[in-house]
């Protein structure tokens, strides 16, 4: 029991910033069908911005909240100006054309991002200074530190501010009618550019949070962390139906529990053929992901 | 109507093509071309004579090979794979392991591996095949890592330290360790060797694949990748063929698998990861998707293009992705982008006169339909007469959500007439149409045709036993000319096998000249000859209309389902449209249609049935329905605004 109690612990706590990277493919996938394979990146992107800002522009003089603060600010207002970027230069003369050649224009954006990464801050390794105290507080034989509450606290909230802006809102309402038909939606007045722009606002926003924690958590990060991490958030949205806000959440989780509990109960070697094991299998009996709707083709 | 201008074919060094030698040339069957070829460029590079750039061209090669097949399975197929590098691997691994523990010759080890990363390809397939292409997307992707972890993981293959000391091919009395390795030290080296095999694989998966796209395979596949629904129910499998599409890719995988591994020396997980498979994507999407000469010429750019780079190593991946950006957003299509369409797609067929052609149909469809008869009769099921019913509903219904759009529906259709179904927008009329044709699964209820319950078969199967069906919104394959639209809707007759269609045989080829034949035949029947080698979306709305009939003819079917013909169409084209549905019913098919333009409906039907809000409120002859008081009241209105009526309908 006791290592199971720490096994959950420290997947809730992976889990949480798969999830955030999910929402990010999650938002963009739902309004225009495409697998924003830079995601990834992006928020390799905002680690380093956090790094840099905690490491050299010395802000860690301020006190603890605002630094903080400033070192998470920053970072996502970086990866939000970059995903409208790249969204205005490579995808939107695409939009109309085919879903691949915007694919691939994804994987090239990736490339980029990481190479850009790669000549700014270099091929090594770096490491987040310990600016949160590693102590903690015991349940039962189980360990969980401050850092570990404070990180998946926040992801919680930024998870539950999305639903709240997408379900409340009227910019949210318009997202979801994008989700369904574009052209009603133009139809209906929405300005439908604006609406894109929004979602990769949201997703960058979302892409820097997500890189700083798991760099404050992680301590160590490398250039080309952005691909794993991708694919294991891109996994995750999958698995809970990509388009599906609570669906990417509980799919961050699923993975991260699923990840935990291999690395401790068989070994760490085999943690990727459970993940996708299991998505294959989900896939098989729920073509839609745990949470999609299946949607009926009209003839 | 109006003929149509001529189309010109866009072909590459067409001037050459016009010389003597060229009309030689364009005489000889593709695989003999592809070997001389092959033979000059295996002759040429090994004249140069630079080691490092025969490596090069021989990596060029390998990886054309891979984008041969993921070609097959993208390209032709439309299922998007970011996990092929899966099948490089077990094709390598499987020759490496042979090779390396069994001693066995690499010759003999390639047919192990394509057989090997067939099977992989049924294993990925057969469980994704119900899946939309985004999905597919990342279960293929989960598949390319789990095999990489896989054998990393696998002592027997080596772990992460992989398979070294995998052995050069060898023919009794020679191998390839026994030529020099550098230029300086013979003419012949060992790179050109490799360079000679790479050729002679590369020919073969070069010819394999040329024949798939031409056969009656690549055909359905690219039906299903325009538009899967659309292919299954004009008779297409879809779901055999795309378990197809998986095997073969993945053999082309294994083949290029097992050559890297003989020519690697030593291979390790690393040279299999996504990264890989990306490359081999971005290959046949530069080249052009589903378009040979684009994989080759895509396989040049994708292996030369960073060798170029060299120079500024450190930077290299930086501008490749930057140059793949640019090529995305100026030339989408690719390179070399695939053309499916043909000026004179009937050019060297024989003629048929017009008048005679009529008749010649007519003729056919009767021997067919005798034959069919006479096997069926055999088989036990009952055969129905002309005046006999021949599709018979029974007390069907269909259901969503809460909504009973199909409530209890029973009629019978008898072989020979024209039968109408009229109604209200959301009566439930195409309902109807989806649960006889097997699109949808009806709640309760029988459906039985030709003396044979349909109720619950695929969609394909449906439309083999006879029963054809149109669009209420058009749905021909956009990206096909109008000849291979026809052609498909055939593809539930033919009888040659897969293996027949990878060699070429005569058998198969004959085949083809038949169903060519055959789909003009059609085209002249509805009065679209002219038009055969246009794309679909070329043609105005009524003659996509036209192309629709004729490919729901194509295969001879016993009845046909025409959902709303008359939509969009001008008064002309509705007056031609009349001519067209009695021919059919002079051919003896069955027809029923849905239409909301009521003289058109009350003009060529035998008889009406009409439908509110799911249920039959009138079945009878044109006359009765006219009169029938809760028709006049639910759909028509009553006389004096009959025209308002019948305006807001048709609108």
């Amino acid at each position: 029991m006791g290592p199971f109690l720490q096994y959950t612990i420290n997947g809730l706590t992976v889990g949480s910033f798969y999830a955030l990277v999910a929402l990010g493919y999650t938002i963009v996938y739902g309004i225009i069908r495409l697998i924003n394979f830079a995601q990834g990146d992006l928020t390799v992107v905002g680690m380093f911005l956090g790094w840099s800002l905690l490491t050299q522009f010395g802000i860690r003089l301020l006190p603890l909240p605002v630094a903080l603060f400033l070192a998470f600010l920053i970072p996502m207002l970086g990866t939000a100006v970059t995903n409208v970027v790249i969204l205005q230069l490579a995808y939107k003369p695409l939009l109309k054309r085919s879903l691949l050649a915007i694919l691939i224009t994804a994987l090239g954006a990736s490339l980029v991002l990481q190479n850009v990464v790669r000549l700014i801050f270099g091929p090594q390794i770096q490491a987040y200074p310990d600016i949160v105290p590693l102590n903690g507080f015991g349940i039962g034989p189980a360990h969980v530190s401050y850092l570990q509450v404070v990180l998946f606290a926040a992801s919680i909230l930024l998870m539950l501010a999305l639903y709240l802006f997408t379900q409340g809102t009227p910019v949210g309402t318009a997202m979801r009618a994008l989700a369904v038909d574009h052209d009603a939606a133009r139809l209906m007045g929405i300005n439908v550019d604006r609406v894109i722009q929004i979602a990769f606002v949201v997703g960058g926003l979302l892409a820097a949070a997500s890189g700083v924690m798991l760099g404050i958590y992680y301590i160590q990060i490398q250039f080309n962390n952005g691909f794993l991490l991708g694919l294991r958030a891109f996994t995750a949205a999958v698995l809970g139906g990509i388009g599906n806000i609570p669906g990417a959440m509980a799919g961050g989780m699923i993975i991260g529990l699923l990840e935990s509990y291999t690395a401790g109960y068989i070994s760490s070697k085999w943690q990727d053929v459970v993940v996708f094991g299991v998505l294959i299998l989900v896939l098989v009996i729920r073509p839609m992901g745990l949470f999609g709707e299946r949607v009926a083709e009209r003839m | 109507m109006q003929a149509a201008p001529p189309v010109r074919e866009r072909v590459a060094f067409g001037w050459l093509r016009d010389t003597r030698l060229g009309q030689v040339w364009t005489r000889l069957p593709f695989w003999l071309r592809t070997m001389l070829l092959g033979l000059v460029a295996a002759l040429v590079l090994p004249a140069y004579g630079d080691d490092y750039w025969t490596r090069v061209a021989v990596g060029a090669a390998g990886f054309a090979i891979l984008g041969l097949g993921l070609n097959i399975v993208a390209g032709y197929a439309g299922l998007l794979d970011l996990g092929y590098a899966a099948f490089f691997a077990i094709g390598a691994y499987t020759a490496a392991i042979l090779m390396v523990n069994f001693h066995w010759n690499f010759f003999l080890t390639l047919p192990v591996a394509v057989t090997v990363t067939g099977l992989a390809g049924a294993i990925l397939g057969y469980p994704t095949l119900r899946l939309r292409s985004d999905y597919l997307a990342i279960v293929t992707l989960g598949f390319g890592e789990m095999t990489r972890v896989a054998i990393t993981n696998c002592d027997y293959c080596g772990g992460p330290n992989g398979i070294i000391n995998i052995p050069f091919p060898s023919v009794p009395g020679f191998t390839v360790d026994d030529l020099p390795a550098t230029v300086a030290q013979g003419f012949f080296t060992q790179q050109d060797a490799f360079w000679v095999i790479s050729i002679f694989l590369l020919a073969i998966a070069l010819i394999f694949a040329y024949h798939l796209a031409h056969s009656r395979i690549g055909r359905g596949w690219v039906a299903l990748r325009e538009d899967e629904f659309a292919a299954e129910a004009v008779g297409v499998p879809t779901l055999r063929l795309k378990l197809l599409a998986y095997v073969m890719g993945g053999m082309w995988g294994g083949l290029a698998g097992a050559f890297f591994a003989t020519r690697i020396y030593a291979i390790d997980p690393t040279s299999f990861t996504f990264a890989t498979s990306v490359q081999v994507l971005i290959l046949i999407v530069l080249g052009g998707l589903g378009s040979l000469p684009g994989v080759l010429i895509g396989a040049v750019v994708t292996v030369v293009g960073p060798e170029l780079l060299r120079p500024v190593a450190d930077q290299r991946i930086l501008i490749y992705a930057i140059a793949l950006i640019l090529m995305m957003l100026f030339r989408p299509q690719g390179i070399w982008p695939a053309v499916r369409r043909k000026p004179k797609p009937f050019y060297g067929l024989e003629e048929d006169e017009p008048d005679k052609l009529a008749a010649r149909i007519l003729r056919e469809h009767q021997e067919q339909e005798a034959r069919e008869d006479k096997k069926h009769e055999g088989a036990g099921h009952k055969v129905a007469a002309v005046g006999e019913p021949i599709l018979v509903v029974e007390g069907l219904s269909q259901q969503f959500g809460g909504v009973k759009a199909v409530d209890n529906v029973s009629f019978e259709v008898l072989r020979g007439e024209i039968f109408s179904i009229i109604g209200p927008n959301g009566a439930g009329k195409t309902t109807v149409f989806n649960c006889l044709t097997g699109v949808q699964r009806p709640r309760s209820g029988k459906v039985v045709f030709n003396g044979r319950s349909i109720r619950g078969l695929p969609a394909h199967q449906v439309a083999a036993r006879g029963l054809g069906r149109t669009f209420q919104g058009i749905r021909l394959f956009r990206q096909m000319a109008v000849f291979e639209n026809v052609m498909v809707g055939i593809y539930g007759k033919h009888r040659t096998m897969t293996w027949q269609a990878l060699l070429h045989t005569p058998g198969e080829r004959a085949e083809e000249q038949r169903t060519l034949q055959e789909a003009r035949r059609w085209l002249q029947f509805v009065g679209m000859e002219s038009a055969s080698g246009k794309l679909a979306t070329e043609l105005s709305y009524a003659d996509q209309r036209r192309v629709e009939i004729a490919r729901a003819l194509a295969s001879h079917p016993r009845l046909v389902l025409l959902d709303e013909p008359a939509a969009g169409m001008n008064p002309t084209e509705k007056q031609e449209l009349v001519t067209v549905i009695t021919r059919i019913r002079d051919l003896g098919v069955t027809v029923v249609l849905i239409d909301h333009d009521m003289s058109l409906v009350m003009r060529v039907s035998d008889r009406i049935m009409v439908l509110d809000l799911g249920r039959v409120i009138a079945l009878g002859k044109p006359a009765q329905i006219r009169e029938n008081p809760r028709v006049i009241e639910g759909y028509l209105g009553r006389d004096d605004d009959e025209e308002d009526a019948i305006g807001a309908a048709g609108a």
